[in-house]
């Protein structure tokens, strides 16, 4: 994590300097990007699983390569509000070697990111769950309608920014 | 009749898959349609509020869309709105036959995001009470199964010993369901005095019971003719689906967290893993009513290893702990105000003397560091743990972005990835197999829903 090597000359050191150091891949991205795939690494998180970030592009690429590498499971589809961004955040594991991996991937302005159904059909109704609280839209995805909030529902719950203000609502008449 | 007479041309509306009205087929000479039948939400043998809206031809099920969200009660948006602490009780209600698990994943999550140290007696005591609740998950399984199926006596064995497991959770967490009883880095309190001989006193009967239900259960003609067979899957479409736990070991797979990835103390016990080869709903049945067996097991060799044994003993050596401590402190007194007549003692005797106090060691104790819950913050960053519940892989993605308040929750439950899989088992089978198969993949709504 802390092999990145210095500054070549301390004086001529530019405000990117001050940056933290970048982190490193760890195994799993280290083996995805000689592949000649685009992943940015993010570190472990807290329990120790590898975080890598990819973009909505590179997305089913590096899917693959991780199915083909014996992530098998996908556990779980999160949708996540960052105020500014959208971000979709997929945790897999692998039933050969016992780990889990998650990736993250940044929804760009209007809130889409590739489904990964084509690649796990168990993402179905995960996808939908994070379409329906979050709003994120799963290009791909083969049936995309709310899941767990009644079909007529206004607006996706579980964003930062979201009011209860359906006019039809009972209390929101007083 | 020894005469061939040309064999008489076949209608059009006589051959087989023909059809004039819409989802009309003609299949052994009869006319049959296509019919909706609409499943619950509030359906005896749905386990909780569940749509099925099902099409069947006969009793064949053409096609089958679960339809949920009957309860969901935004548990991930409350996380947002409340402290890590104040939204422990709900957790509760997410999963309220295993609920020890939820509370597990959370507080483990937050443990790795803060950093905290657990020490061994609160880990054994988490693992007690998550292998009986275990059992008392699996023992209604078990009841309930076989009430779909048509047997009611069971459900009544197996509500009894429910009771007495249910007696011990009283016991230690005040909740017979909603325990509310790990904290962050410990537990909220000590295992009563005894508790740990109760609780040999209950698991010693259990097996027995065991015993009684597989003699009722395992060779009964009706239970074998309905399950053997019967919602077969391959491990490939458990995969797919994301389906685990004794789903997935009853197709040969002996994927279990609690061996390939080794939370808790878990590496510290003995135990196997029980697996089925036939994938049916047989299979299931047989590894659910084996892994009760594996986790009485679990819990015996818990119970003889108790870093700090039962808590009477804990309590007076606490005891004898506190009067040495009031022993220094009054020394401390006299080193500063010397009573009358009598020698002030030596500053530097005192403090050693307070340096030997004899204290509790780590692991005997019930919270590893003092956290005021009221104001508890883990520093920014995520956690996704996970843990073997009685249904698959739990987990629980958790980001804070350093506030009092989770910045987000997300649970993934086992039984929601476990209920995609049913429309492709059923399609093609018999519609009276629907609660056997369904039955067997022992799913809670409360979980799907949240």
């Amino acid at each position: 994590m802390s092999d990145a090597s210095p500054p070549a000359n301390k004086a001529d050191k530019t405000p990117a300097d001050d940056a933290p150091e970048p982190i490193q891949h760890g195994p799993l991205g280290k083996a995805l990007a000689d592949k000649g795939l685009t992943l940015e690494a993010l570190g472990d998180d807290a329990v120790g699983n590898e975080t890598l970030g990819v973009a909505c592009a590179d997305l089913l690429g590096v899917a693959k390569a991780l199915r083909d590498d014996g992530f098998d499971l996908l556990l779980s589809v999160s949708g996540m509000d960052y105020k500014e961004y959208r971000q979709s955040v997929t945790h897999l594991y692998s039933t050969k070697t016992y780990q889990t991996v998650t990736l993250k991937t940044d929804a760009g302005g209007d809130d889409t990111v590739p489904s990964l159904v084509p690649i796990w059909p168990a993402a179905d109704w995960h996808e939908r769950e994070s379409y329906d609280l979050m709003g994120i839209h799963y290009e791909g995805h083969p049936d995309l309608r709310r899941i767990l909030m009644p079909i007529d529902w206004i607006g996706h719950p579980l964003r930062k920014d979201y009011k209860e203000e359906d006019p039809r609502l009972v209390w929101n008449r007083r | 009749m020894t005469t061939a007479s040309p064999a008489p041309e076949l209608s059009l509306r006589d051959k087989p898959g023909f059809s004039d009205l819409q989802g009309v087929t003609v299949e052994h000479g009869l006319n049959t349609q296509d019919m909706v039948v609409n499943i619950g939400p509030q359906h005896p043998s749905t386990h909780g509020v569940l749509r099925l809206v099902t099409t069947i031809n006969g009793e064949i099920v053409k096609d089958m869309e679960p339809v949920i969200g009957y309860l969901h009660r935004s548990k991930e948006k409350m996380a947002e709105g409340r402290s890590y602490f104040q939204y422990q009780p709900t957790i509760d209600r997410v999963e309220y036959l295993s609920s020890f698990y939820d509370h597990y994943v959370y507080v483990t999550a937050i443990e790795a995001l803060a950093d905290l140290k657990v020490p061994k007696r609160v880990e054994y005591i988490r693992m007690i009470c998550m292998e009986l609740n275990r059992i008392t998950s699996h023992l209604l399984w078990f009841g309930t199964f076989l009430l779909d199926l048509g047997a009611t006596s069971p459900f009544f064995y197996a509500f009894r010993e429910r009771e007495a497991i249910f007696k011990l959770f009283e016991d230690i967490t005040g909740a017979r369901m909603m325990y509310n009883y790990f904290r962050f880095g410990g537990v909220n309190a000590d295992a009563p005095p005894g508790w740990l001989d109760d609780v040999r006193k209950v698991i010693n009967e259990l097996p027995f019971r065991f015993d009684e239900y597989e003699a009722i259960a395992n060779k009964n003609p009706i239970v074998m003719d309905r399950c053997i067979g019967v919602g077969v899957t391959s491990y490939q479409d458990l995969l797919d689906y994301g389906v685990t736990g004794p789903s997935m070991r009853a197709c040969g797979v002996a994927q279990d967290m609690r061996k390939t990835n080794p939370y808790s103390c878990y590496n510290e016990v003995e135990f196997d893993v029980p697996t089925a080869t036939e994938g049916d709903v047989y299979a299931r049945y047989k590894v659910r009513m084996a892994e009760m067996r594996e986790s009485i097991r679990i819990v015996h060799q818990l119970l003889d290893n108790m870093p700090g044994g039962d808590s009477a003993e804990l309590r007076k050596l606490e005891k004898e702990h506190a009067k040495v401590a009031e022993e220094i402190a009054a020394a401390k007194k006299r080193v500063t105000v010397a009573k009358k007549n009598e020698e002030a003692p030596n500053a530097a005797d005192v403090a050693k003397m307070a340096e030997k106090a004899p204290e509790l060691p780590f692991d005997y104790r019930t919270t590893g560091q003092k956290v005021n819950l009221m104001v508890f913050k883990p520093p920014a960053g995520e956690a996704f743990s996970m843990v073997e519940s009685p249904r698959g892989m739990l987990g629980c993605y958790l980001v804070s972005d350093g506030t009092p308040k989770a910045y987000r929750v997300k649970w993934r439950g086992a039984s929601f990835s476990n209920l995609t899989i049913l429309p492709s088992m059923m399609i093609g089978n018999l519609y009276p197999d629907l609660m056997a198969i369904f039955g067997s993949l022992d799913i809670i709504l409360p979980e799907v829903d949240r």
